[in-house]
């Protein structure tokens, strides 16, 4: 009896399993479906950053992305964007769906939206990305959340904000969290002779965040490739 | 007038000395050599310091450009520039009784004071030169090579990223207490060439005084404490402030104020002993 139990339930978990990775497929596959939508846009950014030993003053430019992963932001000055840049990185990723398996892992609310945690991990050991987790909206699919974990440069969290480009799967805002160590200098060095050593107990390692808001979006207006290169 | 004849007299006596040139060959040999330097090799020099960042940010934007230039260049040179000042003003009261040529000024009307106060007033003059020179080299031919874009501004706990808008009026602040800074030095200078009767030890003395000074504000021990609010050498390099966000208003007017009162206290001690003194050369 308690064998056929066992069985029972290994053979349900099993199904249930197959059940997950296949729903997971599907909300990748629609929400490719939507990034195919898009072959290049170019928008409005208004950029802030809370980065952890950087001042900088909110900035604003524009924004250009082309199929399959160029992007760029032009703004006056100087100003930050992180190396792994998910912006570009996912739709990218997520395309090539024979170089991963996905799972759902459990369900969560994001902004108020249900959404399937799936994670995706690369069938290369040999990649860069170790796993990627993603929030998946389960009513018409787009990407709430995501979490990037890289072997060289740790964990990238984005939060995606739709308005009125969602059915492209762009968002109106994005919350860009980064693992990155506080920026400090030798005190001679940098010349700084005025001002007192404070002690060490603080964490030396924090997340920077960036923080973008887009607008004015331009779908498929066929960028030429120059505006990803000139000065 | 008759003071203002003496001080055309003292600027034409500084200005034609051989060495006041020294100071302007220095300044534009410094300010040529590290452009070039940074020309070919700037972004590699760049990235000893923001190579920490690179691991998670990249950074966008002309990063090296004239405003970073000058400001390294002010850096560098501040350190230099009050040798070059001490070069001449430390010779002024003090070359003149080794040659015995003093004598023969206080032969004149002109009462003893005036005739100091002509001579600090030269000297002062001379440092506003050697920085306005600096001020050109360093700023608009580094602009001219390398363009002008925001400034990275960086101290031990923060990076700051100042907007190219802003540069101008924060250049002239940085600049005007730098001015400040060197005028303390050529008064120190003036002061000890009024004490002392050769040309050489003033300018050495005055040189030995900075290098104490700096190494003693240099250490954060306990004992030095105390003492490092007070030396002009830890508020000389208060042109840095300049290019903190927010700008650190009442930190700047402590060392104007301590900066003004060592120039008030040097030139009238100098005024004294001038005064008391027995010229016998």
């Amino acid at each position: 009896m308690i064998k056929k139990i066992i069985i029972i339930f290994l053979f349900s978990w099993s199904v249930s399993q197959i059940g997950f990775a296949q729903e997971a497929e599907s909300l990748i596959t629609a929400v490719n479906k939507k990034f195919s939508l898009v072959s290049d846009y170019k928008a409005k950014v208004l950029m802030k950053f809370a980065l952890p030993g950087i001042r900088i003053n909110t900035l604003s430019g524009k924004v250009f992305y082309k199929r399959p992963n160029k992007f760029r932001i032009r703004a006056k000055g100087i100003f930050f964007v992180p190396k792994d840049n998910p912006i570009k990185d996912i739709p990218k990723l997520l395309a090539n769906t024979k170089s991963y398996t996905s799972v759902i892992t459990g369900y969560a609310t994001v902004e108020g939206q249900r959404c399937a945690v799936v994670n995706v991990i690369p069938l290369d050991p040999n990649l860069e990305l170790i796993i990627g987790k993603f929030w998946i909206r389960v009513k018409d699919p787009l990407i709430y959340l995501s979490e990037i974990t890289t072997k060289e440069n740790g964990t990238i969290r984005t939060q995606n904000f739709y308005g009125n480009y969602d059915k492209y799967a762009l968002p109106d805002k994005i919350l860009i969290q980064i693992e990155m160590k506080k920026f400090k200098v030798p005190k001679l060095l940098a010349m700084d002779v005025k001002k007192k050593s404070k002690s060490n107990s603080v964490s030396k390692k924090s997340t920077g965040e960036i923080y973008m808001l887009m607008s004015d979006y331009k779908i498929n207006t066929k960028l030429p490739n120059s505006v990803f290169t000139e000065k | 007038m008759e003071f203002v004849r003496i001080l055309k007299n003292e600027l034409i006596k500084t200005i034609k000395k051989p060495r006041s040139f020294i100071g302007f060959g220095v300044v534009a040999f410094i300010c040529l050599l590290l452009q070039a330097a940074f020309y070919n090799d700037g972004k590699e020099i760049l990235s000893f310091v923001t190579g920490q960042l690179e691991n998670s940010l990249t950074i966008e934007g002309q990063v090296l450009n004239g405003n970073l230039i000058c400001f390294i260049l002010l850096q560098t040179l501040i350190i230099q520039m009050p040798l070059l000042v001490a070069l001449v003003t430390g010779d002024l009261v003090s070359g003149e009784i080794a040659n015995g040529t003093m004598r023969f000024l206080l032969t004149r009307p002109a009462s003893r004071s005036k005739i100091l106060l002509a001579k600090w007033l030269a000297g002062v003059f001379y440092t506003l030169l050697l920085l306005a020179f600096l001020g050109v080299l360093a700023l608009f031919v580094s602009r001219a090579i390398f363009g002008a874009d925001d400034l990275i501004h960086i101290n031990s706990e923060v990076l700051t990223v100042i907007q190219a808008d802003d540069m101008n009026w924060r250049f002239v602040g940085a600049f005007g207490i730098a001015f400040l800074s060197l005028t303390v030095v050529a008064t120190l200078a003036h002061f000890l060439s009024t004490v002392m009767d050769n040309s050489i030890t003033p300018i050495v003395s005055t040189m030995a005084i900075i290098i104490i000074f700096t190494i003693i504000g240099m250490f954060d021990l306990p004992s030095f404490d105390i003492l490092q609010p007070f030396l002009f050498t830890t508020h000389m390099i208060s042109w840095k402030d300049m290019f903190e966000d927010p700008i650190p208003k009442a930190d700047i007017i402590n060392s104007c104020v301590i900066l003004f009162a060592h120039i008030v206290l040097l030139l009238g001690a100098s005024l004294y002993i001038f005064n008391k003194k027995d010229i016998n050369s």
